[in-house]
């Protein structure tokens, strides 16, 4: 916030007041100089994603052993999910608690096109991302009319009655019928890509569809749609006089977020090869909510953060003969510190560690230049 | 009429749960401003609280009495503690904090007691009432004089004395009611204590007929929520009224045919049913 307050600024060398222009038209200018420089930077840190998970992509299965290899590949499937939470919470301000059951209800679709079918997977992840839209944007619906608590109840709400629908009927495994469960005989695996059978192989193929969701959401950001956005969290009455269809911007939102969450079912499902019924309770929808707030929503990291905390955590304490409930303690006290002290989480902090590393650097080497000269 | 009488009774139990926890939601949301999400795990705590006492064979007085204070203390530490760091933010980020402190009650019950499920069994278990073919346990009968008690108290509270004169204030207008002078922290304090005390009656009782088990109970309290929301986190006869008719429906729905396995997502329904009827708030500039 400070930061672009100061941008505004214009800068030392312009106070001299017999230079100056005519101050319209320096404002201007030095408007556009602040969205070009903003522009600049939205571009440096979209590349600096692509290059950081095409290296993740390479470097990680040449490190892991075949536990580590399953759990990452389930964190990064559920960040894709979490990418798509924090844009309605980064975005536009809304609480939504049944990301986690969409992520199942995608899941549902994929395993059972899968089974049914024999799709490629492909085209079972595109299913499963466009069903979840759906039912998204009808989850949007009441946004439309309830703000705030409200909407983190209704989700809430819905997120329950899934978690009854499904740990009733269970997922599908390659039985028979609608609901596609098998009795007596072995349980199926939900197939894999062609292209990436293997453990490592997925895990570079699910780096790939992580980072093609965080391109789509960033292009999202910076379009028309993400003004229309920033114009919504204004205020429904700045948004309606600035000519911004509300009814289509949010479920538009709220849609986007629902592909995100079915993707990620599907990409859970095949990285798993079949989910549990139980696993999906509303209570891993509020734990979904709270960790993407405690890894940050407003960059690109965060989402990448939340999922490691959500599955690769849990592991590496297992690893160290921790208790798992120790984490929920560590959780909820991180929770509690970012909604205090830092509204950007933990990818928040990461980057100002990093700029303040950078600035020190930089302001010693000026030194160093300053003492030979 | 007599076939639906067990289930109707049942349900009657259960219903109270969930009008106790409604109200002690609305009553907090109404004075401070902020729904509490921890209201499970406080009752879990004080749950296993009491599950200790009783397990070193004291009075079951004093295990009540124990679990109460807990539940009670813990809230009103989060109230006085981190709660009013979060004042000046709006009522959704104050709510999801409560979260934070929902998981850090979860991971330290489940880690230090362990996650295996246990059931409180309370020494007025062993004898009940007899209802025609019904029998009613003497701890459903405590719950359920209990619930109507402390719903009958609150009513009291809030519309005759000077402290429910203020929390009807604070309700009202927070601000306002500071600007002229109210003790907002005083008020805060008291809905805090008032809340976790309603909590840790309802964790006991919950404990009692579900099962002692703390991620369980700590979701257990989302019906509830369909209670206070069909109370518009407002109005406490609709609450407790929406309560009981939620847990009777719940019950009841064992005996539709090929409902059984759904029938606890009867909660969620009624909450989403109500929805169109609710007011359009979001017009707001």
């Amino acid at each position: 916030m400070n930061a672009r307050a100061h941008s505004f600024l214009p800068p030392n060398c312009m106070n001299d007041a017999s230079l100056l222009p005519p101050a319209k038209a320096q404002a201007r200018l030095q408007l556009q100089r602040d969205l070009r420089a903003a522009a600049q930077r939205a571009r440096h840190s979209w590349l600096l994603m692509l290059a950081g998970l095409g290296l993740i992509a390479i470097a990680v299965p040449l490190l892991a052993n075949a536990f580590w290899m399953k759990s990452l590949i389930s964190s990064l499937a559920l960040s894709v999910a979490v990418a798509g939470l924090a844009l309605l919470y980064g975005q536009l301000g809304l609480v939504s608690l049944c990301q986690h059951a969409l992520l199942g209800a995608g899941g549902w679709v994929a395993l059972r096109l899968s089974h049914g079918f024999g799709l490629p997977f492909e085209l079972c992840l595109l299913a499963a991302g466009l069903c979840s839209c759906g039912i998204g944007m009808v989850a949007g619906l009441p946004a439309l009319r309830l703000k705030g608590l409200y909407l983190a109840l209704v989700t809430l709400m819905m997120a329950g009655a899934f978690q009854v629908l499904v740990s009733a009927t269970g997922f599908p495994d390659g039985g028979d019928g609608w609901l596609g469960r098998v009795v007596g005989s072995e349980r199926l695996m939900m197939a894999r890509p062609a292209l990436a059978l293997s453990d490592e192989a997925y895990f570079r193929y699910v780096a790939f569809c992580l980072a093609a969701v965080l391109s789509l959401i960033e292009w999202h950001r910076r379009s028309r749609a993400g003004r229309s956005w920033a114009l919504i969290r204004r205020g429904e009455a700045a948004a309606t006089a600035a000519g911004v269809n509300i009814l289509f911007y949010q479920t538009w939102a709220f849609g986007l977020a629902g592909f995100c969450a079915g993707v990620s079912g599907a990409l859970l499902a095949g990285g798993v090869g079949q989910l549990d019924g139980r696993a999906f309770g509303a209570a891993e929808s509020v734990m979904m909510l709270a960790l993407t707030v405690v890894g940050g929503v407003y960059h690109w990291l965060g989402p990448i953060i939340s999922g490691l905390l959500m599955r690769a955590v849990p592991s590496l304490l297992s690893d160290f003969n921790v208790n798992g409930f120790l984490a929920d303690i560590f959780f909820g006290a991180a929770l509690l510190h970012a909604l205090i002290t830092a509204p950007q989480g933990i990818a928040g902090q990461l980057m100002g560690a990093l700029k303040a590393l950078r600035q020190r650097l930089q302001a010693l080497h000026e030194t160093r230049e300053a003492r030979q000269a | 009429m007599s076939d639906y009488l067990p289930f109707l009774i049942s349900g009657l139990g259960l219903g109270a749960v969930y009008a106790l926890s409604g109200v002690g939601l609305v009553v907090l949301y109404r004075s401070s401003g902020v729904l509490n999400f921890a209201f499970g795990a406080l009752g879990a705590i004080g749950a296993y609280v009491a599950w200790s006492v009783l397990d070193a064979e004291l009075p079951q007085a004093l295990a009540w009495a124990v679990a109460l204070a807990t539940s009670m203390g813990l809230s009103l530490a989060y109230g006085r503690l981190l709660a009013p760091r979060l004042a000046h933010r709006d009522p959704t980020i104050r709510s999801i904090a409560t979260l934070g402190f929902a998981l850090i009650l979860m991971g330290f019950t489940e880690w230090f007691w362990g996650e295996q499920p246990r059931r409180l069994v309370l020494p007025t278990d062993a004898d009940g009432l007899e209802l025609g073919e019904v029998r009613l346990t003497y701890t459903r009968v405590l719950g359920l004089a209990l619930a109507l008690g402390m719903m009958a108290g609150i009513g009291l509270l809030l519309s005759k004395t000077r402290t429910g004169l203020k929390m009807r204030a604070l309700a009202n207008d927070r601000d306002l009611s500071a600007l002229l002078g109210l003790r907002v922290l005083q008020v805060d304090t008291v809905a805090w204590v008032l809340s976790g005390a309603f909590a840790g009656v309802c964790g006991l009782l919950l404990a009692n007929i579900v099962r002692l088990q703390a991620t369980l109970l700590t979701f257990l309290v989302i019906p509830a929520f369909a209670a206070a929301m069909l109370g518009r986190l407002n109005s406490l006869p609709i609450t407790v009224a929406a309560g009981i008719g939620i847990g009777v429906l719940e019950a009841l729905a064992i005996t539709l045919p090929g409902f059984a396995p759904f029938r606890t997502s009867v909660p969620f329904l009624v909450a989403l049913a109500a929805l169109p009827f609710f007011r359009n708030d979001a017009r707001k500039a």
